[in-house]
């Protein structure tokens, strides 16, 4: 996907519930590079237009799972102490 | 590794920088318009879906800064900025720049060459395997030939051997002879003589230091085994590229010294100069040659003749505490077995109380270290000085341009820039400042270090340092560079970024903090004249203990006396008639020459060292009766050369032959101390195993190693009764010294065509070699104390045309008021002079501490030389009032009309 594409993803996949201001992804993708998370490639979108295709690398997709599980816990935690309330 | 894959993508995107940032661009631009089209098509005008599609966005400008900063590389940005901007700053004012780039390439050249002598002298160590694990028996304190018993210092042959086998902490054990032999001989196949350095040494000397052949190979034990049976030879790879132009068939080279033909083994490694730092040898031997090898040294079975240093590699286990315990112990045991031993009563007390002690020689043996230790401290600290002045005069320069750029630096904080970055800036500027003036400096270092090591020179060949570039050199030099940097950096760069904005982005010249500016200026040139003062006292002190030094009575005429060394020995010459015959036909021929009024052979003339030991007075014992009397070897003509005045009985004669009754002439201290009160003309005494030695004459006392000693019991022989090698060779003439020397040359090669001639000199020359050290220092201090009084100039010149200028407009008001030309001149020099009395005040205290300190270098002075201070005083008052002149004068002639419009 290419950061338009990323940016709408999150949108729609959230049904419009997360708005951040689109632009920070930018920021986001390049320390993501840094780390060797994501690769980058140039393409062509279906518009023909040349963009930046992003890619996850198997070092992303670990450190995703080692996030996704921090981030369950967390929501986890929190769930129940709402509940609890 | 995943931190340097990481590196290697930001350093990836270092190199791509342009490329990362217009990719990024495109990318943003992609996004904006795709959003616009999907708002377009949901139905909005195409304003308003431009207008959303960059409210959803956020700010495009600072989100891309984000982006790129992400990577970490603005620092460097930063940096590459500021030097920029530092070189231009620089090169806007070329003025200033080439003033500060000139005193700190002078300053940090100076600290750098001084630098790279002790480095020479005193740090870098033996080229060698583990040279840490290295000591040396006794402390080398002493040299050459002994036979002092019990001696601590210099070690027979058979000792060397007895302790190899005894000794337990030594894991490699050698010995190398106390002196370097000067000795001429040939290449096989060469009929020219050239002058040789020898070494000898054991044949253990290359395995202890662990040093390898750079060819062939290296002596072995079993070279050292049998007495005159070995003879080959090591060369040095200078010696290898000076005199056989790195002849590969070397090994095949033979070089006769002497009557011997040696075959050359090996060659060393080229960075390998022994173990004697300032020496360089050009053949080591083995020591079973050294009775086949001039002077002839018969040592090599003897118990007692003591002529080696002792080097021991410590085993790996052992420390200092027990390998001297140990060889202590070895000691006592040796000397106690040696037969032939003299153990009386007397002699087994001495030895009784004898300790030996062990040195560490890491850094190698050296008499030069003895010499220019303290020298060189003092001329770092000299240097040290004159260097901070600099950079009190670049610190001024730059506090001055501070205030000329006081507006921009307003403006830039004013437009948000840091003031910790501005700092940054203003530093990174002086760095750059300084890193010029070190790459400068470092240029000016080469040639200076051969300077210092010309002037530093003691004997009659330049000293063999390797001054050249190394990294701990270029490591002192960066140091010192930085150090400076943030020395005269930093506080203009604080001054400068404290400023009230409002105030100075006014109009007008009434810029706050001027006055605290101009207050820290004022005391940087008090420092700068404080620091000048100590300088000058300490030039002062040094010239004229060089002066007392040199107006010392020697008891010797040293003019027009030409002195050269002839070397009899490397011809195959051994001591008897023949040599004697020699010496008698060269003085006679030279004697002959036009121009020459006296000629003459001699063991010693000054400063070369000594042959010492007591004497006894047939029925006399006096309190000095023990003391060592220097002992001379002399031709007829010696005292009339040497213009040694005779004070009683005869000198020698021609009848004062091998055969005849043993004469000798006394020097008046050893008249005085050693004999009965009256004449000892006609008395006798004995000096070891020569009975029955009548005094003939006295003499004046002379001086015999150094201008400082007291005077000293000296005799002196006649040559035909005593067998010894003379190399000495005095001439006094009068007319051109160049016409005398090719005439003398000339008139030795009449008597023997192929006797070397080598060290021709005056004896002026030789005396003042002898003081080289003090000379070094005094002539050093001076040019830096001029240096800094220079520097302090500046520093004054550069302060008060400030302060004047500030002035300008209280001087017209002065001046419209009714003020006297005369009166505002006095205004302007009264605070120079000020400055200078108060820098002087400060100085005076510091000065005479620092007397103290280097008191046991000065000759004939007490600390705080009355007459040093007041010279010292004078020069910077005068000096600091003609550099301040100029201002004054300048501000004399503020026109009141011109001053007061301007405001």
């Amino acid at each position: 996907m290419h950061g338009y594409e990323i940016a709408n993803a999150i949108q729609r996949t959230s049904d419009d519930v997360l708005q951040v201001e689109e632009g920070s992804l930018y920021p986001a993708l390049q320390r993501m590079l840094i780390k060797g998370w994501v690769r980058a490639h140039w393409g062509v979108t279906p518009g023909n237009r040349r963009a930046r295709y992003y890619q996850l690398t198997a070092a992303g997709r670990t450190q995703l799972e080692v996030e996704l599980s921090q981030f369950e816990r967390v929501i986890g935690a929190i769930t129940r102490v709402i509940q609890m309330a | 590794m995943g931190w340097l894959s990481e590196l290697g993508r930001r350093l990836w995107m270092l190199w791509h920088g342009r490329q990362f940032d217009a990719d990024l661009e495109e990318e943003i631009r992609l996004h904006l318009e795709l959003r616009e089209q999907d708002q377009m098509q949901a139905g909005l005008p195409p304003t308003e879906a431009r207008h959303r599609a960059l409210r959803q966005f956020g700010n495009e400008m600072s989100l891309r800064e984000k982006s790129h900063m992400e990577w970490g590389w603005q620092w460097l940005e930063h940096l590459l900025q500021d030097v920029n901007y530092g070189l231009r700053a620089m090169l806007r004012s070329p003025g200033i720049t080439l003033v500060a780039l000139l005193s700190l390439a002078l300053g940090i050249g100076a600290n750098t060459a001084i630098f790279s002598l002790i480095d020479a002298v005193m740090l870098r160590s033996l080229p060698v395997k583990e040279p840490a694990r290295l000591v040396l028996v006794g402390d080398g304190s002493d040299c050459c030939v002994s036979d002092y018993f019990p001696n601590q210092i210099l070690y027979s042959y058979p000792f060397y051997r007895e302790m190899q086998k005894k000794n337990q902490v030594f894991s490699d054990f050698a010995a190398v002879f106390s002196m370097m032999s000067r000795v001429h001989g040939s290449v096989e196949g060469r009929t020219e003589a050239e002058p040789l350095n020898v070494q000898l040494v054991s044949g253990t000397y290359f395995s202890t230091l662990g040093v390898q052949a750079y060819a062939g190979r290296t002596l072995t034990d079993e070279d050292d085994r049998i007495p005159d049976g070995n003879p080959v030879a090591v060369v040095s790879y200078r010696w290898w590229t000076r005199s056989l132009a790195r002849d590969p068939s070397v090994l095949n080279r033979k070089v006769k010294i002497g009557s011997t033909i040696y075959t050359i083994v090996g060659v060393g490694p080229q960075e390998f100069f022994g173990t004697k730092v300032g020496e360089s040898p050009d053949l080591w031997i083995s020591l079973s040659m050294q009775k086949e090898l001039p002077p002839y040294f018969d040592g090599y079975g003897n118990n007692l003749i003591e002529s080696l240093y002792l080097i021991g590699r410590l085993k790996s286990a052992v420390n200092m505490t027990e390998a001297t315990a140990n060889a202590n112990l070895v000691y006592q045991q040796i000397l106690h077995g040696f037969p032939d031993a003299p153990l009386n009563q007397e002699n087994l007390e001495k030895l009784k109380a004898t300790r030996i002690e062990l040195t560490r020689m890491a850094t190698g043996l050296s008499e030069l270290r003895t010499h220019f230790s303290e020298p060189l401290k003092i001329l770092l600290v000299i240097v040290a000085l004159v260097l901070l002045i600099a950079c009190a005069n670049i610190a001024n320069l730059l506090l001055a341009r501070s205030t000329a750029r006081a507006r921009e630096l307003a403006v830039r904080q004013a437009l948000g820039a840091g003031r910790a970055r501005l700092i940054r800036q203003l530093l990174t500027e002086s760095l750059v400042l300084a890193l010029a003036g070190g790459a400068m400096g470092l240029a000016f270092e080469a040639g200076a270090s051969h300077l210092l090591l010309r002037l530093a020179s003691i004997g009659a060949d330049p000293l063999a340092l390797d001054v050249s570039m190394n990294a701990r050199l270029f490591f002192f030099a960066l140091g010192v560079t930085v150090v400076t940097a943030l020395l005269f950096g930093t506080i203009p760069a604080f001054c400068a970024t404290k400023v009230q904005l409002t105030e100075s982005l006014k109009e007008g010249r009434g810029i706050t903090g001027a006055g605290a500016k101009s207050s820290l200026a004022r005391s940087l040139v008090v420092t700068q004249i404080a620091f000048s003062m100590l300088l000058l006292v300490g030039a002062g002190l040094f010239l004229h203990s060089l002066v007392n030094l040199t107006s010392v009575d020697a008891g010797f005429n040293r003019e027009h006396v030409l002195r050269l060394q002839t070397d009899a020995t490397s011809l195959g010459y051994k001591e008897g008639v023949r040599l004697t015959q020699l010496y008698q036909q060269v003085e006679e021929r030279v004697r002959a020459l036009p121009g020459v009024r006296a000629a003459s052979y001699s063991l010693f003339t000054f400063n070369e060292g000594s042959w010492n030991n007591p004497v006894s007075v047939e029925g006399y014992v006096s309190a000095d009766s023990h003391r060592d009397v220097h002992h001379n070897v002399v031709g007829i003509d010696y005292f009339a050369v040497m213009g040694i005045p005779l004070s009683a009985g005869r000198g020698f004669r021609p009848q004062d032959t091998a055969t005849s009754p043993k004469v000798a002439v006394i020097s008046e201290t050893m008249a005085r101390t050693m004999f009965p009160p009256g004449s000892p003309v006609g008395h006798r005494y004995s000096r070891g195993s020569d009975k029955d030695i009548e005094v003939i004459g006295v003499v004046g006392d002379v001086k015999v190693n150094s201008l400082q000693e007291a005077p000293q019991p000296v005799d002196y022989y006649p040559y035909p009764q005593q067998a010894q090698m003379l190399n000495d060779f005095e001439v006094r003439y009068s007319g051109s010294l160049d016409a005398v020397i090719s005439a003398v040359r000339k008139g030795i090669h009449d008597v023997d065509p192929h006797l070397p001639i080598s060290n021709v000199t005056t004896l002026n020359e030789q005396v003042g070699r002898s003081i080289a050290d003090q000379r070094l220092v005094a002539q050093l201090s001076t040019f830096f104390g001029l240096l800094a009084v220079f520097l302090s100039c500046i520093g004054i010149y550069g302060v008060m045309s400030y302060v004047v200028t500030k002035r300008t407009n209280e001087i017209g008001i002065r001046m419209a008021l009714g003020a006297q030309r005369t009166g505002v001149l006095w205004i302007v020099l009264r605070e120079i002079l000020m400055l200078a009395a108060t820098g002087v005040a400060i100085g005076v205290p510091i000065a005479l501490a620092a007397d103290r300190l280097v008191s046991n270098m000065l000759f004939g002075l007490k600390p705080g030389d009355p007459i040093t201070l007041v010279c010292a005083t004078s020069v910077l008052l005068v000096v600091a009032t003609i550099a301040g002149y100029l201002p004054a004068r300048r501000a004399s002639r503020v026109d009141p009309i011109v001053a007061l419009r301007y405001e």
